[in-house]
C-alpha cells in the first residue's frame, strides 16, 4: 500500500516538474525598495511605506516582506515628528506604525544587495530575515521607487540598476524556479522603459510613465516641507484604501483606475508575457496574501488529488474569496485562470490515480501489487532514462 | 519474610522519590522576568526614565531547548556562537556628563556612544572568534534591523586587550557612530520580552515620545552566569516635560501620561516583580522625605518604600495595585525651586579635531577636572601618598585615517611632559590600508590636582579607492567615539537598607566601573569628483568626434563634383521651386534672386575652400593643443 502511494507519487511529481505552469501557488512575497537617499526624496520612501502598509494589512506578514530603504526618514534630525512617517497633509496614517521591520536599510540598499535578494545568492551568514525564500509557486510583487530615466533606476544617487540587470536577474529567478507570477511596480521618471529588456515568461509590469514622461508628486506638506507621495502610489492606494482581504476586485480594474490627467503621466502596462486574462486576476494575487482554502471531511491524507479536484469543482474562484476560513493554505485563486491548460494536462494522472485506486482496494495479493509496483517503477526509469 | 521485605520497601521507595523530587526541584532555578522603570528629575529641566528588563534562564541542559520566559532567538544565538557576554547598544543624541550625571550607575552604564555598539566576548577557540563574531554581526543584524553586519569586516571592528576595561583574548568590540535608530530597531528588541509592549511598564514605550528625547538608548547585555543566561534590557530615554515656563523657576512638573501619552494599567503578569522607582537627587530635607506632601514637591501616589543613599531619595512603587479602571499615573509637582548638581566622573572627556585641510590633521582628546574631583581625591591615595587618578583611554581608528603614533603628545596643565611621566602603559596595533583598523590603549596616571590634560596625535587622510566612498561621502566620514574609563573609580548607589531582591536595586549595588564615551568626530576627507569620468568620457569623445570628422569630411569631399552638381541643379530648378523662392522674396519683401550664375559660384567655391581650410587648420590646431597637454601632464 505505501509502496504504490510512493509510486504514484512519484509519477505525480516527475511530471509536475516537468510542466512548471500547474505548480499551485503557495505564498505570497513582497520586495518593497525606496532606493532614494536624502531628505528631500521623503516622497520615495512614503511611497514605499505606504505600499508596504497596504500589502502588510492585505495579509502578507513581515517575514514575507523585504523592506528596503535607502535611508532614514522616520528619526531623521529634519523630521519634526520623530517616528512618524505620513503620505498625506492631513497625518491620519502613521505609516512606520509601530512594527515595522526593515530588512535592508542605510548604505544597505545597493543595487547589489538588490540583485542578491532577488536571486538568491547571499552569503552564508546572511539571516533568513534578509532572503527572499520564495519558491516556486511564489507570487512576488517587487515595488520600486526612486529616480530613474531612461533604462535606468538610480540607487542612492551613486549607482544605477538598468534594464538589463533587471531583466537578467528575474530571467535567473524564473530559471531557479523562485516565482511563480511576478508583478513589477515602478514609480519613477520614465519607468515603462525600466521593462524593455523583460522576456521571463509570468512578469507582468506596471509603470508610472512612458518614456519621455516625468512622474511627479502628488502634494506638499508645508508641515513637513517636502512632498509627501507620488501620483502614481497615491492613486494606487486610493484605490487600495477602498479594499479589503475579501474584495475580489482584479487587477484590471486598478489599471483602469489610473487617470493619465491625474497622474500628469501615463502609467504603462507591459502584459504580453503575462497569460492569464487581467480582469480575472484578483489584485490580492499580488497585493495580498489569499490563500485558496479547501475543505476536507476527514483528516488530512493527501494533498494532490484534492487540489485538482477542486479545482474542477469551482468554477466561480471568486466568489469562494468572500467565505474564506482559516484552513490549510494550499492555492490560490488564481490558478484557476490557466485551469483549462493545467486541466488537460492532469487529467490523466488524476484518472490513473484513480484506476490504481480502485484496484487497489480489489488486490489483497501482496505479491501481484509489489510487482505492478515493480513494473512501474522500470516503466518510469526507461521513460526518464529515454528523456534524459 | 517476603511480605516484610516489600512493606519495608514501599515506604522506602516513596520516601527516596520524594526526596528526590525536593532535590530537583530546590535545583531546578525557574526562568525568572523580571521588570522595572525608573525615573530621575534632572537639574536641567528634564526627566530621565529608565526601563529595565532583566530575564534568567537556567543552564539550557535542564530543560533542553525550550524556555518559557527567555527568547529563544536569544538562547540560540549562545547555542551556536558560543556567546559568553555581549552588549548591543542602539544610540542617538549626546549624553549631558555634566547635567545628566558622570559617574552614578546610571551614566556609566547606559551613556552609549551614539549609533550602534556591539562587543562580545566568545567562547570558541581563538581561532575561530573571527568567524563567530562575522556570524553574529550577520545575525543580530537580521533580528534588530540594522546594518550591523558592516562589523563583520575586519576594518570596522578591533580586539582589546585591556583598554576597554575586560581583559579576554575573545573580545571583539566594534561601534558604527553612523547607523540611526528608530522604530524598527525597538520593534524586534520589544519582541523579546515576553509581555511585549502589550502590558506593564512597556506599554508605557509610545515611539513617537520616546524618539522625540534628547537622548535615547537601547541596550541588550547578555551574559552567562553560574546559574544560566542573564539577559538585561534597558532603554533609557532623556525627556523634555511639556510645561509652560512660568518664571518662577521651578522646576517642572510631570506626570507618566504627559512624558509617555500612556499609563501603565497592571504589570506584566509574566513578570516575578514589576516596580517603579522614582530617585530624587539633592533634596534639601532628606528627613522628612518619608511624607507623601511636602514644602518641595508633591507625588501623586504614596510610594511603598522609600530609601535612603548619600545622595538621593528612592520611592519605589509596586504596581500590582494598578488596573484598567486605576491606572498607576505617577505624577510629581514641584512646589519650591530647587537646584541641585550630579555626580560627576573625575575628569569630564571631550575630543576634537585640529588642523585643516583635506591631506592632515590632528585629534586631541581633552580632559577636563570636574567639580567632584576634590570629593575623590581623598580615596585614592594611592603608592607613596601621592594622590593619582588612573585613567585609560581606548580608541579605534578608521584605516583612512592614518595615525603617527609617534606624534603623540601628552600636555598635563598645557605643560608638554615627557610620556613617561603620566603614561603608564600603552598598547598599539596600528592599522593596515583597507584590511584593519587601528587601535590605541593608553593608561594614564595623573595627579589628583590636575586641571586639564590634552592628548593629541597627528594622522594623515588616506584616500579610498571610488568604489569604497559612501553614497553622501561629501558629509565626511566618522572616527568612532573614543572610551575613558576610571578603573579606581567604581559607580554604586549605597542603600542603608539591604533590598538586594529587587534586580534594579541590586544592579545599582554592584560596583560598575566608572566609564564615559567622547563625542564621534567627523573627518572630510578628500572625495572626488564623481562624476568625472563621465566628463572626461563625454569631452574626449567630442573632442574625437569633432577631429575625425572634420578630417574625413576634409579628405571625402569632392569640391569640384559639388559644384557641377549644384550648377546643374541650378539649370534644372523647376517651377516650383521657383514658385517657393517667389513665396520668400515676398515675405522678406526683396526681389526675387536669379538662379545661381557662374562668378557667384565661383566665389562661394573660394569662399567654401577658405572655409575648409580654416576648419582643417583649427581642428589640427586643437588636436595638437590637446596632445600636447595631455603628453604634458
Amino acid at each position: 500500500m505505501k509502496n504504490l502511494t510512493l509510486v504514484v507519487m512519484l509519477l505525480c511529481y516527475s511530471f509536475a516538474s516537468s510542466s512548471g505552469d500547474s505548480t499551485i501557488h503557495t505564498n505570497n512575497w513582497a520586495v518593497l525598495v525606496c532606493t532614494s537617499r536624502f531628505w528631500f526624496n521623503y516622497r520615495h520612501m512614503a511611497n514605499t511605506l505606504s505600499l508596504y502598509r497596504t500589502v502588510k494589512r492585505l495579509g502578507i506578514p513581515d517575514e514575507r516582506i523585504i523592506l528596503m530603504l535607502a535611508d532614514d526618514m522616520a528619526c531623521n534630525s529634519r523630521n519634526q515628528y520623530p517616528a512618524q512617517v505620513f503620505n498625506n497633509e492631513n497625518h491620519q496614517i502613521n505609516l512606520y506604525g509601530d512594527n515595522v521591520e526593515v530588512d535592508y536599510r542605510g548604505y544597505e540598499v545597493t543595487v547589489e544587495n538588490f540583485l542578491r535578494v532577488l536571486t538568491g545568492r547571499h552569503e552564508n551568514a546572511v539571516p533568513r530575515s534578509k532572503r527572499l525564500l520564495s519558491d516556486e509557486g511564489s507570487h512576488i510583487l517587487l515595488y520600486m521607487t526612486g529616480h530613474g530615466g531612461d533604462e535606468f533606476l538610480k540607487f542612492q544617487d551613486a549607482e544605477e540598476l538598468q534594464s538589463h540587470d533587471l531583466a537578467d536577474a528575474v530571467k535567473q529567478m524564473k530559471e531557479k524556479r523562485r516565482f511563480k507570477e511576478l508583478l513589477i511596480m515602478v514609480d519613477t521618471c520614465q519607468a515603462a522603459t525600466l521593462f524593455n529588456q523583460l522576456q521571463s515568461p509570468g512578469v507582468l509590469a506596471i509603470g508610472s510613465s512612458l518614456k519621455g514622461e516625468n512622474s511627479y508628486s502628488h502634494h506638499l506638506d508645508s508641515d513637513i516641507g517636502v512632498s509627501v507621495v507620488d501620483r502614481f502610489t497615491y492613486y494606487t492606494l486610493a484605490f487600495f484604501e477602498r479594499l479589503n482581504i475579501y474584495d475580489n476586485a482584479s487587477l484590471n480594474s486598478l489599471f483602469r483606475s489610473y487617470d493619465p490627467r491625474q497622474l500628469m503621466s501615463t502609467a504603462y502596462y507591459r502584459t504580453d508575457l503575462y497569460q492569464p486574462h487581467l480582469s480575472e486576476v484578483p489584485v490580492t494575487n499580488f497585493f495580498g496574501s489569499v490563500m485558496e482554502t479547501i475543505h476536507t471531511d476527514s483528516a488530512y491524507h493527501a494533498f494532490s488529488s484534492r487540489i485538482s479536484k477542486s479545482k474542477i469543482k469551482s468554477d466561480t474562484p471568486f466568489n469562494q474569496l468572500s467565505e474564506q476560513d482559516v484552513k490549510e493554505d494550499l492555492q490560490n485563486t488564481n490558478n484557476q485562470n490557466d485551469e483549462l491548460k493545467t486541466e488537460k494536462q492532469k487529467c490523466p494522472y488524476s484518472e490513473m490515480r484513480a484506476d490504481l485506486h480502485e484496484k487497489l482496494k480489489k488486490i489483497e495479493n501482496v505479491d501481484t501489487m509489489v510487482n505492478l509496483s515493480i513494473a512501474v517503477m522500470i516503466l518510469v526509469v526507461m521513460v526518464s532514462s529515454s528523456l534524459l | 519474610m517476603a511480605r516484610t521485605v516489600l512493606t519495608w520497601w514501599i515506604p522506602l521507595l516513596i520516601l527516596q522519590s520524594f526526596l528526590l523530587a525536593i532535590a530537583f526541584g530546590s535545583n531546578e532555578v525557574e526562568e525568572e522576568f523580571s521588570e522595572s522603570l525608573l525615573l530621575k528629575p534632572l537639574p536641567d529641566r528634564k526627566v530621565l526614565a529608565h526601563f529595565h528588563f532583566e530575564n534568567r534562564a537556567p543552564p539550557s541542559n535542564s530543560h533542553g531547548r525550550h524556555h518559557h520566559l527567555f527568547p529563544k532567538a536569544i538562547s540560540q544565538l549562545v547555542q551556536k556562537f558560543r556567546v559568553k557576554e555581549m552588549e548591543l547598544s542602539f544610540t542617538q543624541g549626546p549624553w549631558n556628563h555634566e547635567h545628566w550625571g558622570g559617574s552614578d550607575t546610571l551614566s556609566s552604564m547606559n551613556a552609549k556612544p551614539v549609533g550602534v555598539e556591539l562587543w562580545a566576548v566568545f567562547d570558541v577557540p581563538r581561532s575561530e572568534v573571527d568567524t563567530s563574531w562575522k556570524n553574529l554581526t550577520h545575525a543580530l543584524s537580521g533580528l534588530f534591523c540594522a546594518s550591523i553586519n558592516f562589523l563583520e569586516s575586519s576594518t570596522s571592528y578591533a580586539a582589546p586587550t585591556w583598554g576597554f576595561g575586560r581583559s579576554s583574548d575573545k573580545l571583539r568590540y566594534g561601534s558604527l557612530p553612523r547607523e540611526a535608530v528608530c522604530t524598527e530597531n525597538l520593534t524586534p528588541w520589544l519582541k523579546l520580552l515576553p509581555c511585549r509592549d502589550k502590558d506593564g511598564i512597556s506599554a508605557l514605550m509610545n515611539r513617537p515620545s520616546v524618539y522625540r528625547g534628547f537622548y535615547h538608548s537601547q541596550r541588550l547585555h547578555l551574559s552567562m552566569i553560574d546559574s544560566g543566561m542573564l539577559l538585561e534590557q534597558s532603554l533609557t530615554v532623556v525627556l523634555q516635560p511639556d510645561t509652560v515656563y512660568d518664571g518662577k523657576d521651578l522646576q517642572p512638573s510631570w506626570s507618566l501620561s504627559s512624558l509617555f501619552g500612556r499609563k501603565v494599567v497592571g504589570k506584566c503578569v509574566l513578570a516575578k516583580s514589576s516596580n517603579v522607582y522614582l530617585q530624587m537627587e539633592g533634596l534639601a530635607h532628606p528627613e522628612a522625605h518619608t511624607l507623601l506632601k511636602n514644602e518641595e514637591f508633591e507625588l501623586s501616589i504614596k510610594p511603598d518604600r522609600t530609601l535612603r543613599e548619600t545622595s538621593s531619595v528612592l520611592f519605589i512603587f509596586d504596581i500590582d495595585k494598578s488596573s484598567d479602571s486605576e491606572p498607576f499615573d505617577l505624577s510629581l509637582t514641584w512646589k519650591l525651586p530647587s537646584k541641585w548638581s550630579c555626580q560627576q566622573a573625575p575628569l569630564h572627556a571631550s575630543r576634537f579635531l585640529m588642523g585643516s585641510g583635506n591631506e592632515r590633521g590632528a585629534i586631541a582628546i581633552l580632559l577636563k577636572a570636574t567639580e567632584s574631583q576634590d570629593k575623590l581625591s581623598g580615596k585614592d591615595i594611592t603608592n607613596g601618598g601621592r594622590c593619582r587618578i588612573k585613567a585609560n583611554v581606548f580608541q579605534i581608528f578608521p584605516w583612512y585615517v592614518k595615525v603617527y603614533y609617534h606624534t603623540l603628545q601628552i600636555f598635563v596643565d598645557q605643560q608638554q611632559n615627557t610620556s613617561s611621566e603620566v603614561l603608564k602603559k600603552i598598547n598599539v596595533s596600528p592599522s593596515a590600508d583597507k584590511m584593519s583598523s587601528g587601535m590605541m590603549e593608553m593608561m594614564l596616571e595623573l595627579p589628583c590636582e590636575v586641571k586639564s590634560v590634552a592628548i593629541s596625535i597627528e594622522y594623515d587622510k588616506g584616500f579610498l579607492h571610488i568604489d569604497e566612498y559612501p553614497p553622501d561621502a561629501n558629509q565626511g566620514f566618522d572616527i568612532p567615539s573614543a572610551l575613558i574609563s576610571f578603573p579606581d573609580h567604581h559607580a554604586s548607589l549605597d542603600f542603608k537598607e539591604e533590598l538586594s531582591t529587587l534586580p534594579l536595586l541590586s544592579k545599582f549595588k554592584d560596583k560598575s566601573l566608572v566609564r564615559s564615551y567622547t563625542e564621534v568626530l567627523l573627518v572630510p576627507l578628500t572625495t572626488p569628483d564623481f562624476s568625472m569620468p563621465y566628463n572626461v568620457i563625454t569631452i574626449t569623445c567630442t573632442v574625437f568626434a569633432l577631429y575625425f570628422g572634420s578630417l574625413l569630411n576634409a579628405l571625402r569631399r569632392r569640391i569640384g563634383e559639388e559644384e557641377r552638381f549644384l550648377k546643374s541643379k541650378g539649370k534644372k530648378t523647376g517651377g516650383l521651386k521657383q514658385l517657393l523662392s517667389r513665396f520668400t522674396a515676398k515675405i522678406r519683401g526683396r526681389p526675387v534672386e536669379s538662379p545661381s550664375s557662374e562668378p557667384t559660384a565661383a566665389a562661394q567655391s573660394s569662399v567654401l575652400s577658405s572655409k575648409l581650410l580654416f576648419k582643417i587648420i583649427l581642428v589640427a590646431g586643437v588636436a595638437a593643443a590637446w596632445q600636447y597637454f595631455s603628453t604634458d601632464k
